[in-house]
């Protein structure tokens, strides 16, 4: 996975033209992972509370 | 129903002025409409984004600016400043996710609200910033193009910059809506849409010491009605 895009200029050197587009997965995945991290944690909390009280 | 105003639970306590409301849902519907008109694009739904995206982005640093004002002259930039005791808010606040720790009262706005604030406050900053560098890219009514306002390996950083903060925005919004919609945070995504949280709200959430709210000042239509038959 590239995390930029490159281009060659008119003297042949690299140049960074701006982010690649494929990480933006990765961020939308690592957004979704907080989500169900937290809301198993809540969830095994509240449980845990219910069957004490 | 009618507002008992001698118990405390009825009692409206004032959590985000009107102006702060308006704010908040502006910026909300800019940032929308930039990440849409951004990145759906990218992601190779084709439509003509270009004017809708540098006018949002332009309404954008208008409301940044305008916060960054109010934040200073307000003084309201202390309920947001992190001090020693958000740091041990914080340790307790995630101690409480997983253990018998009763989650801590904090200020009016707790430890992660904090972090997450400065998080997109710099993420938002950084696309302002690098999206004003891109404006000289566009002809507008305003103005017209210089694209070499800037040297060809310059715009790649601001563009990598601009690119990054769009995606990392996204993952902060995603966990932003997660929390407006969690049942636990109703009450918080109300004060956002209505302005007030109840005094129960205030006392089981919050220390009052560190943020003591205000009632609110106009009596809601049903408590006018208690009012009035009281004295009727």
């Amino acid at each position: 996975m590239e995390l930029v895009r490159v281009s060659t200029n008119a003297w042949g050197q690299s140049e960074v033209l701006g982010a690649a587009w494929d990480p933006f997965w990765v961020f939308v995945a690592a957004g979704a992972a907080f989500v169900v991290v937290h809301a198993l944690a809540m969830a095994i909390k509240q449980a845990r509370t219910s069957r004490t009280a | 129903m009618a507002i008992d105003r001698s118990s405390s639970a009825g009692v409206r306590l004032v959590r985000h002025e009107g102006i702060d409301r308006i704010y908040h849902w502006i910026m909300a519907v800019a940032v929308l409409a930039l990440l849409a008109t951004g990145l759906l694009p990218k992601l190779g739904v084709g439509f003509p984004w270009v004017t809708i995206h540098w006018v949002a982005g332009v309404v954008l640093a208008v409301l940044v600016v305008y916060h960054i004002v109010r934040g200073l002259a307000w003084s309201r930039l202390r309920l947001m400043l992190p001090g020693w005791r958000d740091a041990v808010d914080g340790v307790r606040e995630f101690a409480s996710l997983f253990s018998r720790i009763a989650a801590p009262k904090t200020g009016k706005y707790a430890p992660a609200q904090k972090v997450y604030h400065w998080g997109v406050a710099v993420v938002i900053l950084a696309l302002v910033v690098t999206g004003c560098f891109m404006l000289a890219k566009l002809d507008t009514p305003f103005w017209q193009r210089n694209p070499y306002f800037l040297d060809s390996s310059t715009w790649g950083i601001v563009y990598v910059i601009h690119g990054y903060a769009a995606m990392i925005l996204v993952t902060l919004l995603i966990m932003h809506i997660y929390f407006a919609v969690r049942p636990e945070k109703w009450w918080m995504t109300r004060s956002m849409l209505r302005g007030w949280i109840t005094r129960q709200e205030h006392l089981a959430h919050f220390d009052g010491a560190r943020w003591p709210a205000e009632e609110v000042a106009a009596s809601a239509p049903s408590e006018k009605t208690t009012q009035q038959h009281s004295t009727a």
